[in-house]
């Protein structure tokens, strides 16, 4: 307190903090990461940074090159997409692989299948578990740490073992090829995922916030929904990310579960293997198209995201 | 009248629970069943109980043995250089620390793109006669000729080939997990080794990796079970062949259910496969995970 007062007083800058006499330097420095071992690790000598940027770029642009091979494949001609020799650059420019794959029959519905399963599965994963993670965390019952373990070992458990099982309920409850029940099949991947992401975001949460709510005269409901759910909105979002990618990239129920009817964009990509022979430009533009929009979302959302994957992995 | 506490909680995690024992529990159910009944691949078809003979079937094919050991190969090669990889990231961009921010952000694209684009792009970059990487390996001098290495074609080679995506896509990952705990080293302790003398290997050997193993030990853990899995990149580049040589666990268990159509096998296969899965993940979790206890 009385440091950040001092700071504002002179000013604000923390050099000038830092000068003052009766404050040793080190509780000013501002950190600006969590970064602890920003002297430790962290290499000062310029020809070692230089060296280490050089190793940086020379990864960057091997790990980045096969995208970009791919973007500028898309870009080529037909026939230039499968010459011998193949040329990184396309010879010539063009979009016709782009009219080819998207004015292909069933590549719109498939988009718009795609978007539909992944929201839904979205939805369904936070409904489900939110709550979920809440009375697991907040209670530490004996019955949370059983259920958690479990979410944890349905983890582990092969979709392909499942999937047909699962197709054949499907039919049962006469959900067949629709985008409902492939949504019902990605929240089994997702909802796992999600109850352990949401458990480590409660926790941070201090148990005071609700208690004060209660004390108030909420009801344990009451204060979940209005006091503690606004509280971790943001971990709710990098929730939703996931279960959304996770849907949104999945493959093997797509290919168990849907027939034409509900069929998503990876399983459309995949036959255009076998049903049209090899067709790699538009292959390659449809890959583009569906991959792009959730690159750039990341981008945009990177920190949460960063901080969503480290999360359990970390403090476990 | 208030509920006690316990009934909230319950309460609370009823849906979720539920959710899971119809849609996953359930299924898993159905699948155990099967394992113990000769089933035609005909809706309605006959269903005949014939106790452990899938089991017996199985153990006894060469198709079940060596996908067996082809996805125990498959996982050590794909988390073994996933590791290697990421760790190496992770120590360049702590080294480089705050200024290389940017870059650690581009470097996490491939986890957002599906495994089945990821198989195709890699299978386009490796595939006999216009893949880009026997050509530029000849331009370069490497190889007399473009398609010396049949990356996707030749069955001594294949298994790491159709590895090469599954690393790619979450080189990433190790990378993102290894930095957050190399953030977490005290910097001082470093400092202090540094002092007492201690070179590079002698500081990574003896005290980085040391202090990173419980974070080690949940990275390979989890990229080493969703490995075992793998099945959209493999399918997409090879199918299983040539000549099942990159035939892993899951494939052989698809082809059994679907393409040969033989449910009660596959079933037992299944059932093999998420046992030997469960094994790996009960000793994982009760000796490094131990969720919701440390916490």
């Amino acid at each position: 307190m009385r440091v950040a007062e001092r700071i504002k007083h002179d000013g604000g800058t923390p050099a000038k903090a830092a000068a003052a006499p009766s404050l040793p330097p080190a509780v000013v420095r501002p950190r600006k990461r969590r970064g602890v071992n920003r002297e430790g690790l962290e290499a000062g000598r310029r020809s070692t940074r230089t060296l280490l940027w050089i190793l940086l770029a020379a990864a960057m642009v091997l790990y980045g090159f096969p995208f970009l091979y791919l973007l500028f494949t898309s870009f080529k001609t037909p026939i230039d997409t499968i010459a011998v020799p193949p040329t990184i650059l396309p010879k010539e420019w063009t979009l016709e692989n782009y009219t080819n794959a998207l004015g292909r029959i069933g590549v719109l519905a498939s988009f718009i299948n795609s978007i539909q399963t992944a929201i839904i599965s979205t939805v369904l994963s936070l409904v489900l578990a939110v709550p979920a993670a809440y009375g697991i965390t907040r209670y530490k019952t004996l019955s949370g740490r059983i259920f958690i373990m479990a979410a944890l070992v349905t983890r582990m458990v092969p979709p392909v073992a499942i999937g047909i099982p699962l197709a054949s309920m499907m039919g049962t409850l006469g959900l067949s090829d629709t985008p409902i029940a492939l949504s019902i099949a990605h929240t089994t991947i997702s909802l796992p995922l999600s109850i352990w992401l949401m458990s480590s975001f409660f926790e941070a949460v201090p148990k005071d916030l609700e208690e004060a709510a209660t004390v108030d005269g909420c009801s344990r409901l009451g204060a979940l929904w209005r006091v503690v759910i606004p509280v971790v909105s943001g971990g709710i979002a990098v929730t939703a990310i996931f279960a959304f990618l996770a849907s949104w990239n999945e493959f093997l129920f797509a290919l168990l579960m849907t027939a034409i009817r509900s069929q998503t964009t990876p399983v459309v990509i995949a036959n255009f293997q076998t049903q049209f022979g090899l067709d790699w430009g538009s292959m390659t533009a449809l890959a583009a198209v569906y991959s792009i929009p959730v690159i750039l979302l990341t981008l945009l959302l990177q920190r949460k995201i960063v901080a969503g994957m480290t999360l359990g992995a970390v403090k476990g | 009248m208030r509920i006690s506490d316990r009934r909230f909680a319950l309460f609370l995690m009823a849906p979720a629970a539920l959710f899971l024992t119809v849609f996953v529990a359930f299924p898993l159910f159905r699948l155990i069943a099967d394992s113990f009944f000769k089933i035609s691949p005909i809706a309605g078809g006959p269903r005949d109980f014939v106790g452990l003979d899938n089991y017996v079937r199985a153990f006894a094919s060469e198709a079940f043995n060596g996908a067996g050991w082809r996805t125990l190969a498959y996982t050590l090669i794909v988390v073994t250089l996933e590791f290697a990889l990421g760790l190496g990231m992770a120590l360049l961009f702590t080294m480089l620390g705050s200024s290389s921010q940017i870059w650690r952000t581009v470097f996490m694209y491939p986890l957002m793109i599906a495994p089945i684009v990821a198989g195709l792009l890699w299978k386009f970059l490796m595939i006999d006669n216009f893949g880009l990487i026997g050509t530029l390996l000849h331009q370069a001098g490497i190889l007399s000729n473009p398609n010396q290495i049949g990356w996707l074609s030749d069955p001594g080679i294949v298994l790491y080939s159709v590895a090469i995506p599954d690393i790619w896509l979450t080189t990433s990952f190790m990378c993102l997990v290894l930095f957050a705990g190399l953030q977490n080293i005290p910097g001082d302790l470093i400092e202090a080794a540094r002092l007492d003398g201690a070179r590079a290997p002698a500081l990574l050997f003896r005290i980085i990796l040391p202090l990173l193993r419980p974070v080690i030990a949940v990275a390979l853990v989890v990229r080493g079970i969703d490995a075992a899995r793998a099945f959209d990149t493999i399918l997409i580049q090879t199918n299983g062949g040539p000549q099942s040589a990159s035939e892993t666990m899951s494939l052989l268990i698809y082809r059994t259910m679907i393409r040969f159509g033989d449910p009660g096998l596959a079933s037992a296969m299944g059932t093999i496969y998420l046992l030997a899965m469960l094994a790996v993940a009960f000793v994982a979790v009760t000796t490094i995970w131990r969720p919701g206890k440390d916490t």
